[in-house]
Protein backbone atom coordinates (compact mmCIF):
# COMPACT_ATOMS: atom_id res chain seq x y z
CA UNK A 1 0.00 0.00 0.00
CA UNK A 2 1.60 3.39 -0.95
CA UNK A 3 1.64 6.18 1.58
CA UNK A 4 -0.71 8.15 -0.04
CA UNK A 5 -3.46 4.67 -0.11
CA UNK A 6 -2.50 4.34 3.45
CA UNK A 7 -2.95 7.80 4.58
CA UNK A 8 -6.72 7.53 2.65
CA UNK A 9 -7.63 4.69 4.48
CA UNK A 10 -6.67 6.41 8.08
CA UNK A 11 -8.63 9.28 7.14
CA UNK A 12 -11.17 7.35 5.90
CA UNK A 13 -11.51 5.16 9.12
CA UNK A 14 -11.28 8.14 11.14
CA UNK A 15 -14.11 9.21 10.04
CA UNK A 16 -16.21 6.35 11.31
CA UNK A 17 -15.03 7.05 14.48
CA UNK A 18 -18.68 7.12 16.91
CA UNK A 19 -18.16 9.38 19.61
CA UNK A 20 -20.29 9.55 23.08
CA UNK A 21 -23.19 12.53 22.62
CA UNK A 22 -21.96 15.43 22.78
CA UNK A 23 -22.52 16.94 26.67
CA UNK A 24 -24.48 20.16 27.05
CA UNK A 25 -21.03 22.51 27.65
CA UNK A 26 -22.72 25.51 26.59
CA UNK A 27 -25.52 25.28 29.66
CA UNK A 28 -22.80 23.84 31.88
CA UNK A 29 -20.35 27.36 30.89
CA UNK A 30 -23.21 29.45 31.06
CA UNK A 31 -24.01 28.49 34.36
CA UNK A 32 -20.71 29.14 35.39
CA UNK A 33 -20.24 32.45 33.89
CA UNK A 34 -23.33 33.64 35.54
CA UNK A 35 -21.85 34.09 39.33
CA UNK A 36 -18.85 36.15 38.08
CA UNK A 37 -21.30 38.93 38.59
CA UNK A 38 -20.40 38.63 42.62
CA UNK A 39 -17.76 38.06 44.42
CA UNK A 40 -16.13 34.41 43.94
CA UNK A 41 -15.55 34.16 47.61
CA UNK A 42 -17.11 36.25 50.75
CA UNK A 43 -14.11 36.91 51.64
CA UNK A 44 -10.36 36.34 50.96
CA UNK A 45 -9.70 34.19 53.94
CA UNK A 46 -12.31 31.82 52.89
CA UNK A 47 -10.88 32.19 49.22
CA UNK A 48 -7.48 31.36 50.61
CA UNK A 49 -9.20 28.18 52.74
CA UNK A 50 -10.79 26.76 50.01
CA UNK A 51 -7.66 26.83 47.80
CA UNK A 52 -5.55 25.58 50.95
CA UNK A 53 -8.43 22.60 51.65
CA UNK A 54 -8.77 21.70 47.60
CA UNK A 55 -4.96 21.57 47.20
CA UNK A 56 -4.44 19.36 50.35
CA UNK A 57 -7.40 16.56 49.28
CA UNK A 58 -5.87 16.56 46.29
CA UNK A 59 -2.73 16.05 47.65
CA UNK A 60 -3.09 13.36 50.33
CA UNK A 61 -3.87 10.99 47.71
CA UNK A 62 -0.65 11.07 46.30
CA UNK A 63 0.67 10.83 49.99
CA UNK A 64 1.10 7.62 51.54
CA UNK A 65 -0.92 7.45 54.92
CA UNK A 66 2.43 7.06 56.89
CA UNK A 67 4.01 10.11 55.63
CA UNK A 68 0.45 11.82 55.23
CA UNK A 69 0.73 15.17 57.66
CA UNK A 70 -1.42 18.19 57.48
CA UNK A 71 0.36 20.78 56.53
CA UNK A 72 -1.03 24.41 55.16
CA UNK A 73 0.35 25.57 51.99
CA UNK A 74 -0.67 28.02 49.34
CA UNK A 75 -0.36 26.76 45.38
CA UNK A 76 -0.52 28.87 42.20
CA UNK A 77 -0.47 26.67 39.28
CA UNK A 78 2.38 23.99 40.01
CA UNK A 79 4.78 26.45 42.68
CA UNK A 80 3.15 25.53 46.87
CA UNK A 81 4.24 28.08 49.49
CA UNK A 82 4.54 26.90 52.71
CA UNK A 83 4.04 30.38 54.67
CA UNK A 84 5.60 30.98 58.18
CA UNK A 85 2.03 32.02 59.11
CA UNK A 86 -1.12 31.04 57.80
CA UNK A 87 -2.27 34.34 57.70
CA UNK A 88 -1.71 36.25 54.29
CA UNK A 89 0.96 39.27 54.96
CA UNK A 90 0.67 42.39 53.51
CA UNK A 91 4.49 44.56 52.13
CA UNK A 92 4.96 47.29 54.48
CA UNK A 93 8.01 48.26 53.16
CA UNK A 94 9.83 49.25 49.90
CA UNK A 95 11.42 46.82 48.82
CA UNK A 96 15.18 47.13 48.85
CA UNK A 97 17.35 47.25 45.52
CA UNK A 98 20.46 45.76 47.44
CA UNK A 99 19.12 42.44 47.53
CA UNK A 100 20.75 39.71 45.77
CA UNK A 101 19.09 38.91 42.63
CA UNK A 102 19.26 35.46 42.00
CA UNK A 103 20.70 32.23 43.62
CA UNK A 104 22.28 30.77 47.10
CA UNK A 105 26.02 31.78 45.28
CA UNK A 106 27.35 34.99 47.33
CA UNK A 107 26.79 38.11 45.66
CA UNK A 108 30.43 38.84 45.02
CA UNK A 109 30.96 35.70 43.06
CA UNK A 110 30.57 35.80 39.40
CA UNK A 111 27.33 33.62 38.17
CA UNK A 112 28.83 33.23 34.55
CA UNK A 113 30.57 30.11 35.19
CA UNK A 114 27.11 28.67 36.58
CA UNK A 115 25.56 29.27 33.62
CA UNK A 116 27.55 27.96 31.09
CA UNK A 117 27.45 24.74 33.28
CA UNK A 118 23.68 25.28 32.84
CA UNK A 119 22.36 22.22 31.06
CA UNK A 120 20.22 22.50 27.92
CA UNK A 121 21.79 26.05 26.79
CA UNK A 122 19.91 26.69 23.63
CA UNK A 123 18.59 29.28 21.54
CA UNK A 124 14.78 31.06 21.67
CA UNK A 125 13.90 29.78 18.20
CA UNK A 126 15.06 26.36 18.81
CA UNK A 127 13.40 26.28 22.36
CA UNK A 128 10.02 27.67 20.63
CA UNK A 129 10.80 25.06 18.32
CA UNK A 130 10.64 22.24 21.31
CA UNK A 131 8.18 23.22 23.85
CA UNK A 132 4.09 23.03 23.26
CA UNK A 133 3.25 26.19 24.62
CA UNK A 134 3.81 29.69 23.34
CA UNK A 135 7.15 31.35 24.85
CA UNK A 136 6.85 35.10 25.70
CA UNK A 137 9.01 37.55 25.68
CA UNK A 138 8.84 41.28 28.13
CA UNK A 139 8.23 44.26 26.45
CA UNK A 140 8.88 46.20 29.40
CA UNK A 141 11.20 47.72 30.27
CA UNK A 142 11.21 49.18 26.36
CA UNK A 143 15.36 48.51 26.46
CA UNK A 144 15.47 45.35 27.90
CA UNK A 145 16.28 43.06 24.60
CA UNK A 146 16.45 39.62 24.44
CA UNK A 147 17.20 37.12 27.04
CA UNK A 148 21.18 36.55 27.56
CA UNK A 149 20.96 33.00 28.36
CA UNK A 150 18.29 30.47 27.19
CA UNK A 151 17.56 26.74 28.48
CA UNK A 152 15.48 24.28 28.31
CA UNK A 153 15.18 21.07 30.59
CA UNK A 154 13.38 18.34 29.80
CA UNK A 155 12.00 16.32 32.57
CA UNK A 156 8.54 14.67 31.98
CA UNK A 157 7.45 18.62 30.45
CA UNK A 158 10.21 21.34 28.61
CA UNK A 159 10.95 24.23 31.39
CA UNK A 160 12.22 27.17 29.49
CA UNK A 161 14.29 29.68 31.57
CA UNK A 162 15.28 33.24 30.39
CA UNK A 163 17.72 34.58 31.75
CA UNK A 164 19.16 38.39 31.41
CA UNK A 165 21.94 39.80 32.82
CA UNK A 166 22.91 43.04 34.30
CA UNK A 167 24.49 45.52 31.63
CA UNK A 168 26.11 47.66 34.52
CA UNK A 169 27.25 44.46 35.83
CA UNK A 170 27.33 41.79 33.40
CA UNK A 171 28.40 38.93 36.24
CA UNK A 172 24.82 39.89 37.87
CA UNK A 173 22.02 38.37 36.60
CA UNK A 174 18.96 41.07 36.75
CA UNK A 175 16.31 38.52 36.21
CA UNK A 176 15.25 35.34 35.16
CA UNK A 177 11.44 33.90 33.76
CA UNK A 178 10.69 30.27 34.40
CA UNK A 179 8.02 28.59 32.32
CA UNK A 180 6.69 25.78 34.02
CA UNK A 181 4.04 23.45 31.94
CA UNK A 182 1.77 22.58 34.26
CA UNK A 183 1.43 18.85 35.52
CA UNK A 184 5.51 18.74 34.81
CA UNK A 185 7.61 19.98 37.58
CA UNK A 186 6.58 20.28 41.50
CA UNK A 187 7.88 23.30 42.77
CA UNK A 188 7.84 23.76 46.78
CA UNK A 189 8.68 27.12 48.60
CA UNK A 190 9.62 26.93 51.73
CA UNK A 191 8.65 29.93 54.35
CA UNK A 192 9.70 33.02 52.06
CA UNK A 193 9.83 35.94 54.55
CA UNK A 194 6.75 37.88 52.55
CA UNK A 195 3.66 36.43 50.86
CA UNK A 196 1.62 38.94 49.05
CA UNK A 197 -1.24 38.61 46.79
CA UNK A 198 -1.48 40.45 43.38
CA UNK A 199 -2.52 40.27 39.93
CA UNK A 200 -1.11 39.90 36.56
CA UNK A 201 -3.73 40.71 33.71
CA UNK A 202 -6.23 40.32 36.31
CA UNK A 203 -5.21 36.73 37.67
CA UNK A 204 -4.24 36.11 40.73
CA UNK A 205 -0.36 36.14 41.45
CA UNK A 206 1.62 35.59 44.48
CA UNK A 207 4.47 38.17 45.59
CA UNK A 208 7.14 36.03 47.37
CA UNK A 209 10.82 37.65 48.95
CA UNK A 210 13.32 35.44 50.43
CA UNK A 211 15.48 33.94 51.60
CA UNK A 212 14.32 30.60 51.66
CA UNK A 213 15.37 26.89 50.44
CA UNK A 214 13.05 26.61 47.31
CA UNK A 215 13.19 22.46 46.43
CA UNK A 216 12.41 21.52 42.87
CA UNK A 217 11.38 18.06 42.30
CA UNK A 218 10.46 15.62 39.61
CA UNK A 219 9.83 11.87 40.46
CA UNK A 220 12.68 10.92 42.15
CA UNK A 221 15.09 13.60 41.48
CA UNK A 222 14.70 16.77 43.66
CA UNK A 223 16.79 19.94 43.85
CA UNK A 224 17.24 22.33 46.72
CA UNK A 225 18.34 26.32 46.00
CA UNK A 226 18.04 29.16 48.56
CA UNK A 227 16.37 31.75 47.55
CA UNK A 228 17.53 35.75 48.62
CA UNK A 229 15.39 37.92 45.81
CA UNK A 230 11.86 38.66 44.92
CA UNK A 231 9.93 36.17 42.89
CA UNK A 232 6.52 36.89 41.17
CA UNK A 233 4.47 33.56 40.61
CA UNK A 234 1.47 33.43 38.52
CA UNK A 235 -0.60 31.12 36.09
CA UNK A 236 -1.13 30.94 32.37
CA UNK A 237 -3.27 28.76 30.61
CA UNK A 238 -1.40 25.79 30.72
CA UNK A 239 2.25 26.68 32.19
CA UNK A 240 3.25 28.49 35.33
CA UNK A 241 5.05 31.53 34.96
CA UNK A 242 8.13 32.08 37.59
CA UNK A 243 9.68 35.92 37.53
CA UNK A 244 12.74 36.01 39.53
CA UNK A 245 14.83 39.39 40.00
CA UNK A 246 15.71 42.54 42.54
CA UNK A 247 13.10 44.62 41.57
CA UNK A 248 10.02 45.47 43.32
CA UNK A 249 6.76 43.77 43.24
CA UNK A 250 5.27 46.97 40.78
CA UNK A 251 7.68 46.76 38.52
CA UNK A 252 7.34 42.84 38.50
CA UNK A 253 4.06 42.99 37.88
CA UNK A 254 4.32 45.70 35.07
CA UNK A 255 6.96 43.00 33.01
CA UNK A 256 4.84 39.99 33.74
CA UNK A 257 1.87 41.95 32.11
CA UNK A 258 3.55 43.51 28.93
CA UNK A 259 4.87 39.86 27.73
CA UNK A 260 4.29 38.64 24.36
CA UNK A 261 4.78 35.82 21.97
CA UNK A 262 7.89 35.77 20.55
CA UNK A 263 7.41 37.81 16.91
CA UNK B 1 -24.30 38.17 14.04
CA UNK B 2 -20.90 36.78 12.60
CA UNK B 3 -18.27 34.77 14.97
CA UNK B 4 -15.79 38.15 14.78
CA UNK B 5 -18.53 40.44 15.96
CA UNK B 6 -19.47 37.51 18.51
CA UNK B 7 -15.87 37.47 19.52
CA UNK B 8 -15.94 41.13 19.94
CA UNK B 9 -19.21 41.30 22.28
CA UNK B 10 -17.86 38.41 24.34
CA UNK B 11 -14.66 40.02 24.96
CA UNK B 12 -16.02 42.72 26.14
CA UNK B 13 -18.23 40.67 28.67
CA UNK B 14 -21.36 40.03 26.61
CA UNK B 15 -21.73 36.33 28.07
CA UNK B 16 -24.88 36.14 25.90
CA UNK B 17 -22.51 36.48 23.02
CA UNK B 18 -20.25 33.52 24.24
CA UNK B 19 -23.08 31.03 24.51
CA UNK B 20 -23.65 30.67 20.64
CA UNK B 21 -19.50 30.17 20.44
CA UNK B 22 -19.82 27.56 22.64
CA UNK B 23 -22.34 25.76 20.91
CA UNK B 24 -20.78 25.94 17.48
CA UNK B 25 -17.66 24.59 18.53
CA UNK B 26 -18.29 22.42 21.48
CA UNK B 27 -18.62 19.06 19.52
CA UNK B 28 -15.15 19.76 18.14
CA UNK B 29 -13.42 20.91 21.25
CA UNK B 30 -15.76 17.60 23.50
CA UNK B 31 -14.25 15.18 20.67
CA UNK B 32 -11.00 15.96 20.82
CA UNK B 33 -10.74 16.08 24.16
CA UNK B 34 -12.04 12.61 24.48
CA UNK B 35 -9.88 11.37 21.59
CA UNK B 36 -6.95 12.50 24.03
CA UNK B 37 -8.10 11.05 27.30
CA UNK B 38 -10.62 8.76 26.57
CA UNK B 39 -12.89 9.15 28.95
CA UNK B 40 -16.24 11.47 28.18
CA UNK B 41 -16.39 12.70 31.96
CA UNK B 42 -12.96 13.74 31.72
CA UNK B 43 -13.73 15.01 28.12
CA UNK B 44 -16.87 16.98 29.09
CA UNK B 45 -14.41 18.93 32.43
CA UNK B 46 -11.45 19.74 29.69
CA UNK B 47 -14.11 20.78 26.76
CA UNK B 48 -15.83 23.18 30.08
CA UNK B 49 -12.70 24.45 31.58
CA UNK B 50 -11.41 24.80 27.67
CA UNK B 51 -14.33 27.46 26.92
CA UNK B 52 -13.88 28.90 30.34
CA UNK B 53 -10.41 29.86 30.10
CA UNK B 54 -10.98 31.52 26.67
CA UNK B 55 -13.25 33.29 28.01
CA UNK B 56 -11.20 34.87 30.47
CA UNK B 57 -8.52 35.47 27.58
CA UNK B 58 -10.56 36.69 25.02
CA UNK B 59 -9.40 40.14 25.00
CA UNK B 60 -5.99 38.82 24.04
CA UNK B 61 -7.79 36.90 21.31
CA UNK B 62 -7.36 38.18 17.34
CA UNK B 63 -11.26 38.43 16.27
CA UNK B 64 -10.32 38.65 13.07
CA UNK B 65 -8.83 34.91 13.46
CA UNK B 66 -10.80 31.67 13.71
CA UNK B 67 -11.82 30.81 17.06
CA UNK B 68 -11.93 27.14 16.47
CA UNK B 69 -8.11 26.47 16.51
CA UNK B 70 -7.44 28.71 19.46
CA UNK B 71 -9.90 26.54 21.32
CA UNK B 72 -8.09 23.06 20.08
CA UNK B 73 -5.30 24.31 21.13
CA UNK B 74 -6.51 25.13 24.53
CA UNK B 75 -8.18 21.70 24.64
CA UNK B 76 -5.06 19.92 23.93
CA UNK B 77 -3.24 21.24 26.28
CA UNK B 78 -5.46 21.30 28.57
CA UNK B 79 -6.02 17.35 28.24
CA UNK B 80 -2.03 16.76 27.97
CA UNK B 81 -2.11 18.62 31.53
CA UNK B 82 -4.89 16.22 32.49
CA UNK B 83 -3.02 13.02 31.34
CA UNK B 84 -0.53 13.74 33.81
CA UNK B 85 -2.52 14.35 36.55
CA UNK B 86 -3.17 12.45 39.79
CA UNK B 87 -6.91 13.08 38.91
CA UNK B 88 -6.44 11.05 35.91
CA UNK B 89 -4.94 8.16 36.99
CA UNK B 90 -7.24 7.24 39.67
CA UNK B 91 -9.69 8.02 37.82
CA UNK B 92 -8.51 5.40 35.31
CA UNK B 93 -8.00 3.44 38.04
CA UNK B 94 -12.05 3.46 38.55
CA UNK B 95 -12.61 3.05 35.11
CA UNK B 96 -10.65 -0.19 35.38
CA UNK B 97 -12.89 -1.77 37.98
CA UNK B 98 -16.42 -0.72 35.80
CA UNK B 99 -17.94 -3.59 33.73
CA UNK B 100 -18.40 -3.41 30.29
CA UNK B 101 -21.52 -1.97 29.18
CA UNK B 102 -23.73 -4.89 27.91
CA UNK B 103 -24.67 -3.12 24.75
CA UNK B 104 -20.97 -2.99 23.91
CA UNK B 105 -20.95 -6.39 22.42
CA UNK B 106 -19.39 -6.91 18.59
CA UNK B 107 -22.66 -7.95 17.46
CA UNK B 108 -23.67 -4.01 17.99
CA UNK B 109 -21.21 -2.29 16.92
CA UNK B 110 -20.61 -2.02 12.67
CA UNK B 111 -17.56 -3.63 11.61
CA UNK B 112 -16.54 0.06 10.48
CA UNK B 113 -17.12 1.43 13.83
CA UNK B 114 -14.78 -1.47 15.29
CA UNK B 115 -11.98 -0.76 12.71
CA UNK B 116 -12.05 2.60 13.52
CA UNK B 117 -12.05 1.96 17.28
CA UNK B 118 -9.12 -0.52 16.81
CA UNK B 119 -7.65 2.72 14.36
CA UNK B 120 -7.99 4.77 17.84
CA UNK B 121 -6.10 2.13 19.78
CA UNK B 122 -3.53 2.17 16.98
CA UNK B 123 -3.01 6.11 17.65
CA UNK B 124 -3.16 6.06 21.32
CA UNK B 125 0.38 4.29 21.19
CA UNK B 126 2.27 6.68 19.51
CA UNK B 127 3.70 9.92 21.87
CA UNK B 128 1.09 12.49 22.43
CA UNK B 129 2.37 15.42 19.74
CA UNK B 130 1.85 12.36 17.53
CA UNK B 131 -2.13 11.55 18.48
CA UNK B 132 -2.93 15.70 18.58
CA UNK B 133 -1.68 15.82 15.03
CA UNK B 134 -3.25 12.56 14.05
CA UNK B 135 -6.84 13.26 15.60
CA UNK B 136 -6.56 16.90 14.34
CA UNK B 137 -5.85 15.73 10.70
CA UNK B 138 -7.90 12.74 10.47
CA UNK B 139 -10.13 12.32 13.04
CA UNK B 140 -11.42 16.03 13.37
CA UNK B 141 -10.58 16.52 9.45
CA UNK B 142 -8.77 19.95 10.02
CA UNK B 143 -6.91 21.21 7.22
CA UNK B 144 -2.88 21.61 7.53
CA UNK B 145 -3.05 25.13 7.69
CA UNK B 146 -5.55 24.84 10.61
CA UNK B 147 -3.36 22.17 12.40
CA UNK B 148 -0.55 24.34 12.21
CA UNK B 149 -2.75 26.80 13.91
CA UNK B 150 -3.79 24.54 16.46
CA UNK B 151 -0.86 23.21 17.17
CA UNK B 152 1.38 26.79 16.51
CA UNK B 153 3.83 25.56 14.30
CA UNK B 154 4.25 25.76 10.46
CA UNK B 155 2.25 24.51 8.11
CA UNK B 156 5.70 22.49 6.54
CA UNK B 157 6.44 21.47 10.28
CA UNK B 158 2.55 19.88 10.21
CA UNK B 159 2.85 18.27 6.64
CA UNK B 160 6.58 16.50 8.11
CA UNK B 161 5.51 16.00 11.64
CA UNK B 162 2.25 13.95 10.12
CA UNK B 163 4.33 12.14 7.59
CA UNK B 164 6.62 10.71 10.02
CA UNK B 165 3.85 10.09 12.67
CA UNK B 166 2.09 8.41 10.39
CA UNK B 167 4.65 6.47 9.14
CA UNK B 168 4.90 4.89 13.21
CA UNK B 169 1.38 4.24 12.99
CA UNK B 170 1.62 2.01 10.15
CA UNK B 171 4.25 0.16 11.80
CA UNK B 172 2.00 -0.27 14.98
CA UNK B 173 -0.68 -1.39 12.39
CA UNK B 174 1.45 -4.12 11.11
CA UNK B 175 2.72 -5.37 14.33
CA UNK B 176 -0.24 -5.04 16.74
CA UNK B 177 -3.82 -4.46 14.37
CA UNK B 178 -2.53 -6.75 11.16
CA UNK B 179 -6.39 -7.40 10.73
CA UNK B 180 -7.29 -3.84 10.62
CA UNK B 181 -7.64 -3.04 6.83
CA UNK B 182 -7.81 -6.35 5.73
CA UNK B 183 -11.99 -6.09 5.79
CA UNK B 184 -11.68 -2.96 4.31
CA UNK B 185 -9.57 -4.11 1.01
CA UNK B 186 -11.80 -7.05 0.42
Amino acid sequence: MSDMEFEIKIRSLAQEMEYPRTPDIAGSVTARLRPTTRPRFPSKALAWSLTIILVLCSSLMLIPPVRAAIIEFIQIGVVRIFPPEPTVQPITTATPESLAPITAAPSTSSLIPILEQMDGSTTLADAQEKVEYSILLPDYPSDLGPPDHVYIQNMDGDMVILVWLDRQNPEKILMSLHFVPNGSWAIKKMEPTVIDETTVNGERAIWTTGPYPMYLSNGDLQYKRLITGHVLIWGGLDVTYRLETDLSMEEAVKIAESLEPIQ
Amino acid sequence: MDESTLVRHAANGDATAWEPLVLAHQEAVFRLSYLLLGDPDDAEDVAQETFLRAWKHLKRFDPTRPLRPWLLSIASNLASNRRRSAGRYFAALTRAFRDEPASTTIEEKSSQHMQAKDLWKAVQTLNVPDQQIVYLRYFLDLSVAETAEVLQIAEGTVKSRLSRALEKLRTTIQQDFPVLFEGREA
